[in-house]
């Protein structure tokens, strides 16, 4: 057992309300620089929907992620020879039309136009070349277009439902889309890192955090194909790769990131798992639908003795165990098991777990009224308005019946609640709808209150990251006081 | 100004290129990328790139092959058929590489979101480039079978360069189109730090050897912590690095004794090899001496003895020096007087072979050139262009009369006595004979 500690990730979607609060946060604090204006690491998307950079979930086109071959776990985007021939031509890396030309507006325009007929406008000027363009595609550019022909039709994960299911999801009166937040997943098992040529890509051993060594990186670009999540960016102004560091300065000092102190609808957590290294080739091996089960078996339960003494020998502080032990991930994602991994056929076993959205599962209409009520209970979830099967796609590499389980708990848990607080659903059914879900009462009000009424220490439980410690081994804390993070930014020398 | 460019510049350029890389790596790690433009135009760099890299890097290889190992390059080459493929290959390469080299300058010269990231150092670099290849393909056409001459001129010049012995006259005397791919191979190399040309400095076959994951540390007494736990928990990794770290530096102290001990020792040589050593040097004296006398000779005196007329021959010619210091040629012609020709292959230099083939001409072995020695011209088709000149000559006897001469007129007998003249005369070359007589 090799115990590592991992700060992970858990999104609940029934709460998202597709504000891109999160997006602007993370913009105007690291991608708001010449050559980074179309990186959005945090971005948040519409589904069904193609996403950014547009059809991302394309493996077939972009390459990302492992796939298996021969009992061993291959780069789908490049074996060591193939790597080095890419260097000068890449196929797989995704170009600046796939996302978006970043523009402004000359706005300048507006005061200092001569007196004319018409009013004077801002017209739009790209920022890479300073020119006028037309605006084709923005980030984000398919907001809210689900149902659309050209965007939502287009989504990769519908390839899986017939052609009865898709045309059922896009019936007029059915509609349905969900918000998909999605930052860097920081994998325990990242394919990014893998691919680097220059080896500048690395995962923190004491957070595991994936951060892009800018002194290191040589601008080869394997990376970018070789994350399925498309979160690398390549900088063309700098020729260096960048990515989402999770805010870790911020981190450093204690504080969430900036994402996820912005959310307004606060849908995110964040703890520490404890994650077996030596496991991780051997159940991100095993067949898709074995997937989701096979991640869970290499988080290592935070209150076993064994797991915690392994962890203190391998230098994991108390604190963190600590911090391990109150985590919401490990509650999410092990416990109460209704946070699941996006896109875990990609095997790259990320740390950013979602629980999926029941709200537009169990919407439906009836007649012309929206109705929210069920009187079938769970058989509605066959007759769902977003497909099992689609959101299986997403979450569970196409295993319906984990989603299914998700879905039976979150409504169990509501069902649960309404009983209570309305009392119009009666009690027989309620305990015969927990007994289905595997839900105790005690579980099913502790699921209700860290989904509804968590404060921000429930939601982020921060291990103290020990700056000062960490900076002892190599310099009197005094001394480099403001010079060393994590790690020695620069020394202060006397210039003569 | 070709000790300059020969002598000077390479050093400038060798100088420039290690303290900026150093410099360069030391000081400014995050400037060093390949800078690549993909992600603003991959259509044409598709082509371009992929074009440019495989041929330069082909090209590139050979060029490195041939001067570290030029005794294995020359067994090669010395099979006509791998000589046949070898220089075909390489102007196949060079016309990819300019292909490519055009395709990327006409790309970041046209698309305007290309030009937004290109800097006035990439396009002296496209340049340099596109002249350099250019050179090296104009010389692989005009001056055949460069990979196997290569070895005898270039390949010994950069070895000089290299070993602080620097001997410019190995090139000064090549074609202008050598020189001028020299000279601009070191212009190149004064380029790299300075330019993105670095990035091939770090070219990545590392990865290669890698593990796929990588996990840094940044507490450092954490990192030291993990390494005495996997050590702890696999001794089997303790040992092997003990062993390897142990035998390295027991290999590496034996090796800096080994050279610190016979420093300070000095070279112990035994009698026999002490006189062969003195032998040597001696044998290098005295041909120094000579060849220091025969210039001494050729600036004091006006005439040059060269032999009697009755030793020449029609058939072998004697080998002489004339007054530039160059090899020439005396043979006997038809009419019973002296012929006197160069003796250095109008081609690259080298020094003709003296005996006169059955239709009366004289062959330069390094390239195949046979020269007719009555006019002097190569045959056709020959590597050799321009004819060899002849020299003139006088005659007198031992009383030091003038019997005969011939100059740019032509040839003029003084005496009645020819059998007198060719049997008692001494042939001599002279210096400008025109304004003498």
């Amino acid at each position: 057992m090799k115990v590592r500690a991992q700060i992970a990730m858990v999104f609940h979607l029934d709460k998202c309300i597709g504000c891109h609060t999160c997006s602007v946060a993370c913009k105007n604090i690291w991608t708001d620089r010449p050559g980074a204006e179309y990186m959005w690491w945090n971005n948040v998307e519409t589904k069904p929907g193609t996403g950014y950079p547009t059809k991302w979930e394309d493996q077939e086109t972009y390459r990302g992620g492992w796939k298996r071959s021969n009992g061993r776990l291959k780069l789908r985007a490049q074996d060591k020879v193939s790597a080095l021939l890419k260097l000068f031509y890449d196929p797989n890396q995704p170009g600046l039309d796939d996302y978006y030309e970043p523009w402004t507006y000359r706005y300048s325009d507006l005061f200092d136009a001569p007196e004319g007929d018409d009013q004077p406008t801002a017209r739009p000027v790209s920022l890479i070349t300073g020119e006028y363009i037309d605006i084709e595609a923005g980030p984000n550019w398919d907001d809210d277009l689900s149902g659309s022909p050209v965007y939502a039709e287009n989504d990769p994960n519908l390839d899986k439902l017939t052609e009865e299911e898709r045309a059922q999801l896009f019936e007029i009166e059915r509609v349905s889309m969900m918000y998909l937040p999605r930052i860097c997943n920081h994998c325990a098992n990242p394919s990014c890192v893998a691919s680097c040529p220059s080896g500048a890509l690395y995962k923190r051993g004491e957070d595991g955090i994936v951060l892009v060594n800018q002194e290191k990186c040589r601008g080869w670009r394997a990376c970018i194909s070789a994350c399925p999540y498309k979160k690398v960016y390549y900088n063309w102004q700098t020729g260096k790769s960048e990515k989402c560091i999770l805010c870790y300065p911020r981190l450093e000092t204690g504080q969430a990131p900036a994402c996820f102190h912005s959310c307004v609808g606060r849908i995110r957590y964040m703890g520490v798992l404890l994650v077996d290294a030596d496991l991780i080739p051997e159940v991100m091996q095993v067949p898709d639908e074995g997937l989701v089960e096979a991640q869970r078996r290499a988080l290592l339960d935070p209150y076993d003795e064994k797991v915690v003494s392994a962890a203190l020998r391998a230098g994991i502080s108390e604190e963190f165990i600590e911090a391990a032990q109150k985590s919401p991930v490990w509650k999410y994602v092990c416990e109460w098991k209704l946070a699941l991994p996006l896109h875990i056929e990609y095997r790259t076993m990320p740390m950013l777990f979602y629980v999926p959205p029941l709200l537009p599962v169990m919407g439906k209409a009836i007649g012309k009224a929206y109705s929210n009520a069920t009187e079938a209970l769970f058989t509605s979830l066959e007759h769902s308005r977003l497909p099992i099967k689609y959101l299986a796609s997403l979450f569970s590499a196409g295993n319906e019946e984990i989603i299914v389980a998700v879905m039976k708990k979150l409504m169990a848990v509501r069902y649960f609640k309404r009983a209570q607080e309305l009392a119009d659903v009666c009690a027989d059914e309620v305990r015969k709808l927990l007994r289905e879900a595997d839900l105790s009462p005690e579980v099913a009000e502790e699921i209700y209150k860290m989904t509804a009424l968590p404060t921000v220490y429930e939601r982020y439980v921060l291990p103290p990251i020990q700056r000062e410690e960490m900076m002892e081994s190599f310099c009197d804390p005094d001394l480099c006081k403001g010079t060393a993070g994590v790690e020695l930014v620069q020394l202060n020398r006397r210039s003569s | 100004m070709e000790s300059f460019l020969f002598i000077g510049l390479p050093y400038i350029s060798i100088g420039l290129f290690l303290f900026g890389t150093i410099a360069r790596f030391r000081s400014s790690l995050y400037s060093i990328s390949s800078q690549s433009s993909q992600f603003l135009e991959h259509r044409a760099l598709r082509w371009g790139s992929t074009a440019w890299h495989i041929g330069i890097i082909l090209i590139l290889l050979a060029h490195i092959a041939v001067v570290l190992a030029p005794g294995l390059w020359t067994g090669l080459m010395s099979n006509k058929t791998i000589l046949l493929v070898t220089e075909s290959t390489g102007i196949a390469l060079s016309l990819l590489c300019l292909i490519g080299i055009l395709v990327l300058a006409v790309r970041r010269l046209v698309f305007s979101k290309v030009q937004a990231v290109t800097t006035n150092m990439d396009l002296v670099v496209l340049g340099l480039l596109f002249v350099q290849v250019g050179l090296g393909l104009a010389v692989a056409l005009k001056h055949k079978w460069g990979a196997a001459w290569a070895t005898g001129t270039v390949v010994p010049y950069l070895w000089s360069i290299l070993t602080l012995k620097p001997r410019a006259e190995l090139v000064t005397e090549m074609p202008l189109l050598v020189k001028a791919h020299v000279v601009g191979g070191f212009a190149f190399i004064a380029l790299i730090p300075f330019s993105r040309l670095i990035h091939m400095l770090t070219a990545p076959v590392h990865y290669l050897l890698r593990e796929p994951q990588l996990v840094v540390w940044s507490n450092l007494s954490r990192t030291r912590e993990a390494v005495i736990a996997q050590a702890y928990d696999s001794r089997r990794f303790f040992l092997r690095g003990f062993v390897a770290t142990g035998a390295g530096a027991t290999m590496l102290a034996v090796g800096v004794m080994d050279k610190l001990v016979r420093f300070f020792q000095g070279p112990k040589l035994s009698k026999e090899q002490e006189a062969a050593l003195m032998e040597e040097k001696l044998i290098r004296i005295k041909s120094t001496v000579e060849q220091r006398e025969l210039e001494y000779e050729r600036l004091k005196n006006d005439y040059i003895y060269v032999c009697r007329v009755s030793d020449l021959d029609a058939r072998v010619g004697r080998y002489f020096t004339d007054f530039e210091m160059r090899p020439a040629l005396a043979f006997r012609d038809e009419d019973g007087l002296p012929l006197l020709i160069s003796a250095k292959c109008t081609h690259l230099g080298c020094t003709i072979a003296n005996e006169l083939s059955a239709d009366g001409k004289i062959l330069c072995p390094c390239h195949i050139s046979y020269f007719d020695i009555k006019t002097g011209q190569p045959n056709e088709g020959s590597p050799a262009k321009s004819p060899l000149p002849h020299l003139d000559w006088v005659i007198f006897d031992s009383q030091g009369n003038l019997l005969a001469q011939r100059n740019s007129s032509g040839v003029t007998i003084e005496t009645k006595d020819l059998a007198l003249l060719l049997q008692q005369g001494s042939l001599y070359i002279v210096k400008n004979l025109d304004k003498r007589v």
